[in-house]
């Protein structure tokens, strides 16, 4: 089963890789986020300097400016405290547009050709699975790249270092692969690249915005706050922000991190299975 | 006598409601190469979908390559080789990755798979397009590709869904010559479906013909012609005598009409063409134009389902276009 995986997987990114046109979104969105969302959004950039036409001290409007960016976990800036979010976006975004292969497969008529194979439903499923999140996966780098590259951008905190890379991209990589197997499956499910895109649209934007991606949960209403709190892109997100921010993780907080690390994990290990449940249905004779 | 490699008893498909396939059953002996044919809609994609275990059955029993399709799947997989009527090689890739993917998926080894693939590809007259990616290939190089990918396990049945579907009659041909030189050299037993009814004349051992889910007759080419009975003689005959009665009156005369100098003679048999020449002679006439048609399968074909071919979906045909919807659901 793991050759036909990997065998099917190379296919997917050979098609990939040969059409770099491809790849373009993924980056150009998580840009636009970053740059443009994050610069322009920025709650810092609200604080004024004069009110009724009174020119406030400097010091009170750094101090206004300094509380504000409190709230965002100790992240230097908004975009500090953003990247983990556009990551987490951009990531489910293409983990669910990479299922457009798959809803082509079997438009074209290639998945009869695997399904008449002798490989099993559970290869198939899995080679979607991984190369929407190897295709994820690369643009949450390239992301996490721009972010440092921007002024003004991405600042960790001291003492970060190949460990806390890692955590980051072991925490992306749960995340990432939990989603994909969510949205390969559903790529499975549907005959119509125009059903994939509503179900996207439908299940990605509501996740993201249920979540502590692009604001802290902290003034979030009561009833949004307890999915948001659940929500495993808050999980991911915090983690990842809890490794940016802290260089070196306290005793506290590693405990807080390993139990984030837990959660992602059984996030994943649970949508595998229902991903592969919901596959096995898709691909069984029609 | 042959083994039966597939076998096919009161097979059923039901779509919701509608029946695609409706009790049909039929066998296919080793190394034979069989053909189902029928207009769209009439039940052989459904068919072939059945035998190849992308379709459930909903009643009746099919066997391949000894296995039952139902029970044991995965074997059945693994006796069969499938090139469908969609051009399904993977237009970004290689010729060559195409085939070596089929292959590993059919886990053939790394070794055999780089051999049996070079031998395919000069088979099919496709080593200098080899490295290039598929969507450079015409319409024809991709069917043989497609050809090549089924066959690169070498499997005991392969199954050709429209194998010449939308490809010129010269490149046809050629398709006719692999497949016949496949089924001949290597006696792989071939299950196909074609539109094409010269293809089936051509190439089958021995045809079915369904429509609306129903086997409306089986057997040889020649047999189903010959049981359609006529081979027409028409000759021209100019001096003015009608010699009618003539030759109605001789053995295996079915009918005659004349219209001008024009006769139209049906044969129960050939071989009652000497006597009808014979005693034109005797009657001192001269013959200025003959002509000899035999029953073409077309003719079978179009007696036996009542239409000239239909296109199920496109032209309103209520049963085709009922499957075709029910399937796509």
């Amino acid at each position: 089963m793991f050759e036909d995986t990997l065998a099917l997987t190379n296919r997917f990114l050979k098609k990939w890789i040969r059409n770099p046109a491809a790849m373009m979104p993924g980056l150009f969105m998580a840009i636009f986020w970053l740059a443009l969302f994050g610069s322009s959004f920025n709650p810092v950039n609200l604080v004024p300097t004069q009110i009724g036409g009174t020119t406030l001290s400097p010091v009170l409007v750094e101090q206004i400016k300094a509380a504000i960016t409190s709230v965002f976990g100790g992240a230097a800036n908004y975009i500090t405290f953003l990247t983990a979010g556009v990551i987490t976006f951009v990531v489910i975004i293409n983990a669910a547009y990479g299922g457009i292969d798959i809803v082509l497969d079997r438009q074209l008529g290639y998945l009869n050709s695997l399904l008449s194979a002798p490989i099993s439903r559970a290869s198939i499923f899995f080679s979607g699975v991984m190369q929407n999140f190897v295709k994820a996966m690369f643009i949450a780098l390239l992301t996490f790249i721009v972010g440092f590259l921007l002024p003004n951008g991405l600042e960790v905190g001291s003492g970060f270092g190949v460990p806390n890379l890692i955590g980051i991209f072991v925490a992306f990589g749960l995340l990432t692969f939990g989603f994909s197997c969510l949205f390969t499956s559903l790529s499975y499910s549907v005959k119509q690249v125009d059903s994939l895109v509503a179900i996207v649209n439908f299940l990605a934007f509501p996740l993201v915005f249920m979540s502590s991606a692009i604001f802290p949960l902290g003034n979030f209403p009561s009833w949004l706050k307890g999915i948001a709190e659940v929500n495993p892109i808050t999980t991911a997100c915090e983690t990842v922000r809890l490794l940016v921010v802290n260089g070196n993780l306290s005793p506290e907080r590693l405990s807080t991190f390993a139990g984030n690390m837990l959660y992602l994990v059984i996030f994943a290990v649970a949508f595998a299975m229902i991903g592969y449940l919901i596959a096995r249905r898709a691909l069984k004779a029609e | 006598m042959k083994n039966k490699i597939i076998e096919a008893e009161d097979l059923t498909k039901i779509y919701k409601s509608v029946k695609a396939v409706d009790d049909i059953s039929f066998s296919v002996e080793e190394g034979e190469l069989f053909g189902f044919l029928g207009p769209n809609g009439a039940g052989k994609t459904t068919t072939i979908k059945m035998l190849t275990t992308l379709a459930s059955v909903t009643s009746g029993k099919a066997t391949v390559a000894s296995y039952d399709v139902v029970k044991n799947p995965a074997e059945v997989r693994k006796s069969i080789g499938m090139v469908p009527q969609e051009l399904t090689a993977d237009d970004e890739l290689k010729g060559i990755e195409n085939l070596l993917l089929s292959a590993k998926l059919h886990h053939v080894s790394n070794a055999s798979a780089r051999k049996k693939a070079q031998d395919l590809l000069q088979l099919l007259e496709l080593e200098g397009a080899a490295q290039r990616q598929v969507k450079t290939y015409s319409g024809g190089m991709r069917r043989r590709l497609q050809l090549a990918m089924g066959l690169i396990h070498e499997p005991k049945i392969l199954f050709l869904d429209e194998p010449t579907l939308g490809l010129d009659i010269q490149t046809r041909q050629k398709m006719w010559a692999y497949i016949r030189q496949l089924n001949r050299e290597n006696g792989i037993t071939v299950f196909m479906t074609t539109h094409y009814l010269e293809e089936a004349d051509s190439l089958c051992d021995r045809i079915a013909i369904i429509d609306s889910g129903v086997i409306k007759v089986s057997g040889y080419p020649y047999e189903l012609k010959s049981k359609l009975g006529a081979t027409i003689l028409t000759l021209q005959i100019g001096d003015g005598v009608d010699i009618s009665t003539t030759l109605s009156a001789i053995k295996d005369v079915d009918q005659v009409e004349k219209e001008g100098e024009v006769y139209r003679i049906k044969l129960g048999r050939t071989d009652a063409l000497p006597a009808v020449v014979e005693a034109i002679s005797k009657s001192r006439l001269k013959i200025s134009d003959i002509n000899l048609t035999k029953p073409t399968l077309e003719q079978v074909f179009l007696q036996i389902t009542g239409n000239t071919m239909r296109d199920g979906a496109a032209n309103g045909d209520s049963y085709g276009q009922r499957v075709l919807i029910e399937r796509l659901k």
